[in-house]
């Protein structure tokens, strides 16, 4: 079990953005288009076969040409006399178990990735995922921030479009991240190397659909650029999210006309419309139990139509 | 780690052949054949791997009225020439469980050919020979395996555990081959003894192994008998095998209400 790298790179002061597929794929679609559009170069991974399952097997003319397995790669690129990592994982590892990583082997690839890291003198991470909120899907989506340091909120109050566990009314300053973006952020702690989670909002009737939402991930790209002081073109994901918005709008409208879901839940939803985020108190428990229950079963319906 | 392998004797062998064969398998050929050689070798089993880990343990299936546990085993004869496995596809660490496999089989038994047997469904009537399709994972096997009547295999998707052991044992630098014996889809449910037989013929003639077929011969006659009474009785029955032997294809629902009257004739006894 390892990691395997191609070339060593000499960075210095190095930033890490880690991303890996979760809800809305709002983190991995952030990270992997920053990685995209600045042309990072691949220069490792992390050997997969102990912690995933494999998906693909070529077989030609009676030969096993190949086994694949979800990657895990690592890629650098230097912008403006900043050194960049960029770690993207195709799986998240779940020992078959649980939705989200955890246990011995989630533990184990966190500290491959902060080896990697601090190996290229890396000094602050950055992991991405989403935030499941009231929020409706016409609205821009905040970006949550959660510090593994209390020297890094004052710096994080500076983002913009950005808001701590403290400005959500009903946190108490408090949550959960789960799977491997709060992994890595405990670890990396635990190894004194600052780190980041930068989560887009999702509206929470979307968090099991069948969508990526590239609204979310736009907002995470927007205060990962004003930290990297660059300015990258979004134009493809503007237009994802444009064709996102159009599916929901019309899977919604699918659901009202047909009575598919009780007026109450509609009416839940329709309220968000017109409502201001910094508005919206929390979800409690049961109302989302209310609305998910009906949502998530038309999503798994539409999931087995298709 | 904790070792996962529970002796139960020491016996040695000399350049072995590792053949495999799981549990679950369509038209359960690869038990079957397992059995056939265990009963023909009076093989017994001299390992057994540890569920812990590999499998849920949080109580017991039930099949046909019988609770089931995973049962993981190595078996070893007088012909210090083979090894014999007969397992259940882990559902966790597959990784770990097929590692720990080709380490055993590599340093304790220091074979040097791998087999995995296994069935794989066609659109094919029963009335039709099977193919064997085989999958090597070094080409100078393949090479060695020319006349034993096996079909290169093509395919690409997702792997099944014998392509799995195969490639771990690829690693290793252990040569394999993945023997896939094709299966009737609506015998995929029950016994395909012709197919078991298609796979024991190739055994046979590579190890030289003298089985004796009169008791599968008469299985075989038996099916075949029954699936012509199913044919004069029902009438979809027999136009859908008649379509299959005349190499035409079967619509999805066809193909799965054939399916369906051919278990529940079959499971009526």
């Amino acid at each position: 079990m390892g990691i395997k790298l191609y070339k060593e790179p000499e960075l210095k002061n190095s930033i890490m953005f880690c991303g890996w597929p979760g809800i809305g794929n709002i983190g991995i679609n952030a990270i992997d288009t920053l990685r995209g559009v600045l042309g990072a170069e691949e220069f490792g991974e992390i050997e997969p076969w102990e912690f995933f399952d494999p998906r693909e097997v070529v077989i030609e003319g009676g030969l096993l040409k190949a086994l694949r397995f979800p990657s895990n790669k690592f890629y650098f690129k230097q912008v403006k006399d900043r050194d960049l990592i960029f770690f993207i994982g195709q799986e998240q590892p779940t020992e078959g178990r649980t939705r989200y990583a955890e246990g011995q082997q989630a533990y184990q690839i966190a500290n491959l990735v902060l080896d990697v890291a601090e190996k290229f003198d890396c000094r602050r991470v950055y992991t991405s995922g989403a935030a499941v909120t009231q929020i409706h899907h016409t609205a821009k989506p905040r970006v949550w921030a959660v510090p593994n340091s209390q020297n890094l909120v004052n710096e994080v109050k500076q983002y913009e479009n950005t808001i701590l566990m403290s400005e959500i009314e009903g946190r108490k300053e408090q949550g959960i991240i789960t799977g491997l973006n709060g992994l890595l952020l405990g670890v990396a702690k635990k190894r004194g190397l600052e780190a980041i989670c930068v989560m887009g909002e999702i509206p929470y009737y979307l968090q099991a659909a069948p969508w990526p939402y590239p609204k979310g991930s736009k907002s995470v790209l927007e205060v990962l650029t004003k930290i990297l002081n660059i300015s990258i073109d979004l134009s493809r994901l503007d237009e994802l999210a444009q064709s996102v918005e159009e599916s929901v709008e019309e899977f919604l409208e699918s659901l009202y006309r047909t009575e598919a879901i009780p007026s109450e839940v509609r009416d839940e939803i329709e309220k968000l419309r017109h409502t201001e985020p910094a508005e919206l108190g929390p979800i409690t428990e049961e109302e989302q139990k209310k609305i998910m229950e009906h949502i998530d079963e038309l999503f798994d319906q539409r999931r087995s139509e298709g | 780690m904790k070792d996962i392998f529970k002796f139960s004797a020491q016996p040695e062998f000399e350049n072995p052949s590792l053949i495999v064969g799981w549990e679950e398998d369509a038209g359960r050929l690869s038990p079957k054949v397992i059995e056939c050689l265990n009963k023909k070798l009076q093989a017994q089993s001299f390992c057994e791997i540890e569920p812990t880990g590999f499998f849920s343990l949080g109580g017991v299936a039930i099949e046909d009225n019988v609770a089931q546990f995973p049962e993981n085993r190595f078996y070893s004869s007088e012909r210090k020439d083979l090894v014999i496995f007969k397992g259940n596809e882990p559902r966790y660490e597959r990784y770990r469980f097929l590692n720990e496999i080709s380490d055993l089989a590599q340093h304790s038994c220091r074979i040097r050919e791998l087999y995995t047997i296994g069935g794989t469904i066609s659109p094919i009537a029963h009335s039709s020979s099977r193919r064997i399709l085989a999958v090597f994972n070094q080409h100078e096997f393949q090479k060695r395996l020319r006349g034993y009547g096996l079909e290169d295999m093509d395919w690409k998707g997702p792997p099944a555990i014998n392509s799995y052991l195969l490639w771990t044992a690829k690693r290793r630098g252990i040569a394999g081959v993945s023997l896939w014996a094709e299966i009737p889809f609506y015998l995929a449910a029950g016994e395909d003894f012709q197919a078991i037989k298609t796979i024991l013929l190739v055994l046979d003639k590579k190890f030289k192994l003298d089985l004796d077929f009169g008791e599968l011969n008469e299985q075989i006659r038996d099916q075949n008998g029954k699936i012509a009474r199913l044919r004069e009785d029902d009438q979809d029955v027999d136009k859908y095998i008649g379509m299959l032997e005349s190499e035409l294809s079967l619509s999805r629902e066809e193909q799965m209400e054939l399916s369906k009257k051919v278990t529940e004739f079959f499971e009526k006894g």
